[in-house]
């Protein structure tokens, strides 16, 4: 059934604000400021906006050109084919399924912060039981995302917008100690402002809702590259203020975390810091529930494309939802909610996306290209300059905090490369196809089998050199006889009838 | 085709009980040997795998 369309250019931007606005800001300024750039978070943060609007022009050509539902996995598929998509898709999955994580340990931070303000007698015990906190969100996050609970975006967002704007006026009304938005020596340099810009970006994601809600915005031509750069734009100077009052309100000695609540009670006393920290843990709980949901949405999307396992699809009896996508999924969110610390699964999920939005620009390029007659409703002005600045933009987000040494850094793109890598295996391994592989897989068994026997009778001989390992006999004689049965059994298998 | 299934079934819990083996040994013997490390948890998982596809091995009809 095809969905009608209800929205105009005020929703769509609602939807964009809405899809950015979130948790992070509650939980990613801490890093970037204690560690990475200072008072360089609110040029970092700029850096950010902007960069973000490159990359939004891309996606608002690329959307308005190609209306068709998908968003990012079905504009890489046009110009590159599924390989590249498919790697998309995971990489986008990976970004979830971090975000998700990140959101539960957010969360179970704030409740944190709430405790130690209200009740500091079970401040300790809370702090010990974090991951368990965590744990216990995800837990219930999936079950009423088994069940189907609809969440309620707009009046969060709304409610945002609402104590932001609060929290400005009684910054600026409360006086702020004049810092320097450009400190002279940079904290780290350059390298931490765009590290810290590389760190933050997640808060600037979720704009892409935009795209997903696309099929239910009137005159999408029109709204829909509208609604994105608009409320790309908007992002900008919302960001920029609420980091400018934080930072001009703390000073070195005393600041705390997390960095926004205490800038918060600084301002507002008591009730100001309690605020922020319950508005944090609704932000947490309604992007776990999005991203749990995103997640199965593209395992399964995946899995309809012949990617992965067809189990995937399976849909609850009673409730009509993807419950194994969703189940299977959520056992890794709470895998990396209890080992991943919060800089670690931050980077990997910004890691994640950049690495996708870098796929985006480079898409448009090859579309332009590929395709130059396709209608296009919004073109990106400056062309080609902005993809390719968007493009070497993500690049240099990418590249930076590795440079300045951060070991999360380090560990959130060795995790989206791995995952790269696992998606190529995959990928060959389906289109290879069950028989060959296993063909393939007996003629390994056969060679290790002859090699475990020539091992065996280098030993018998003792002819044996230094550097190979000493292995009983018995032993090399059991693996050399159990190999080269399995692979005569494995290649002798009968091919299947396809037809 | 009963004879080869048995036969099957055997060499393919043989053979992914040595691919266990072999990681958990790499693991306890050779943890500071990364060359003898990755080359045992290479032979284990292909034996896992290996055993697998022969334990989920279908009569063709």
């Amino acid at each position: 059934m095809k969905m009608k369309r209800e929205l105009g250019l005020f929703d769509a931007v609602m939807l964009g604000l809405s899809g950015a606005i979130g948790f992070e800001i509650f939980v990613l300024l801490d890093h970037a400021y204690f560690n990475l750039a200072k008072s360089g978070i609110v040029l970092a943060l700029l850096l950010g906006g902007l960069i973000n609007t490159l990359i939004m022009l891309s996606y608002s050509e690329l959307c308005a050109a190609i209306p068709e539902i998908g968003g990012e996995y079905t504009y890489i598929k046009v110009a590159y084919g599924g390989f590249v998509a498919f790697i998309s898709g995971c990489l986008r999955w990976l970004a979830s399924v971090a975000g998700a994580a990140l959101a539960a340990l957010a969360f179970a931070k704030q409740l944190l912060y709430l405790f130690s303000k209200v009740a500091p007698a079970v401040e300790v015990f809370v702090s010990a039981q974090m991951p368990l906190i965590a744990i216990i969100v995800i837990v219930i996050l999936v079950a009423l995302d088994v069940i189907g609970v609809k969440k309620i975006g707009t009046i969060i967002v709304i409610s945002f917008l609402a104590i932001f704007a609060f929290f400005l006026v009684s910054g600026f009304w409360h006086g702020l100690t004049p810092i320097e938005v450009l400190p002279k020596p940079l904290h780290e340099g350059l390298l931490g402002v765009f590290s810290a810009t590389a760190y933050m970006f997640p808060m600037f994601f979720g704009m892409r809702a935009i795209v997903a809600g696309a099929s239910q915005i009137k005159n999408p031509d029109k709204n829909v590259p509208k609604g994105i750069l608009l409320s790309a734009l908007l992002v900008i100077p919302l960001y920029f203020s609420i980091a400018y009052v934080t930072v001009g309100v703390i000073s070195h000695e005393d600041v705390g975390s997390p960095l926004l609540n205490f800038a918060a009670e600084k301002i507002m006393g008591l009730p100001g810091g309690v605020l922020f920290a319950i508005a944090g843990m609704v932000a947490s709980i309604s992007a776990l529930g999005t991203s749990i949901a995103v997640q199965s949405s593209i395992a399964r999307g995946m899995s309809r494309d012949g990617y992965l396992p067809k189990i995937l699809l399976s849909v609850h009896k009673r409730f009509g939802t993807p419950y194994v996508a969703i189940i299977a999924g959520s056992l890794l969110i709470v895998f990396l909610s209890v080992i991943g610390p919060i800089e670690f699964l931050a980077y990997a999920g910004s890691f994640g996306s950049i690495l996708v939005f870098a796929l985006i620009n480079l898409s448009l390029l090859k579309l332009r290209e590929k395709r130059p007659y396709l209608k296009r409703p919004f073109k990106t002005p400056l062309y080609p300059l902005t993809p390719v600045a968007g493009f070497v933009m993500s690049m240099v987000l990418l590249v930076f905090p590795i440079f300045l040494g951060d070991v999360n850094a380090v560990s959130g793109l060795m995790s989206g490369l791995g995952l790269v890598a696992l998606a190529l295996i995959t990928y060959h391994l389906r289109m290879i196809g069950r028989h060959r592989l296993r063909v393939a897989v007996g003629g390994i068994s056969l060679s290790i089998g002859v090699f475990a026997g020539l091992w065996a009778y280098l030993f018998d001989t003792e002819f044996v050199p230094l550097i190979i390992p000493s292995i009983p006999l018995y032993v090399l004689i059991l693996v050399c006889i159990v190999s080269i049965l399995a692979g005569i059994l494995n290649i002798s298998a009968r091919t299947p009838k396809i037809f | 085709m009963r004879t080869r299934r048995i036969l099957a079934v055997i060499v393919g819990i043989a053979q992914g009980a040595i691919g266990v083996f072999a990681v958990v040994f790499a693991y306890i013997l050779f943890f500071d040997f990364p060359l003898q490390l990755f080359i045992l948890i290479v032979f284990g998982f292909f034996s896992i795998i290996s055993g697998l596809f022969l334990l989920t091995e279908r009569p063709s009809p």
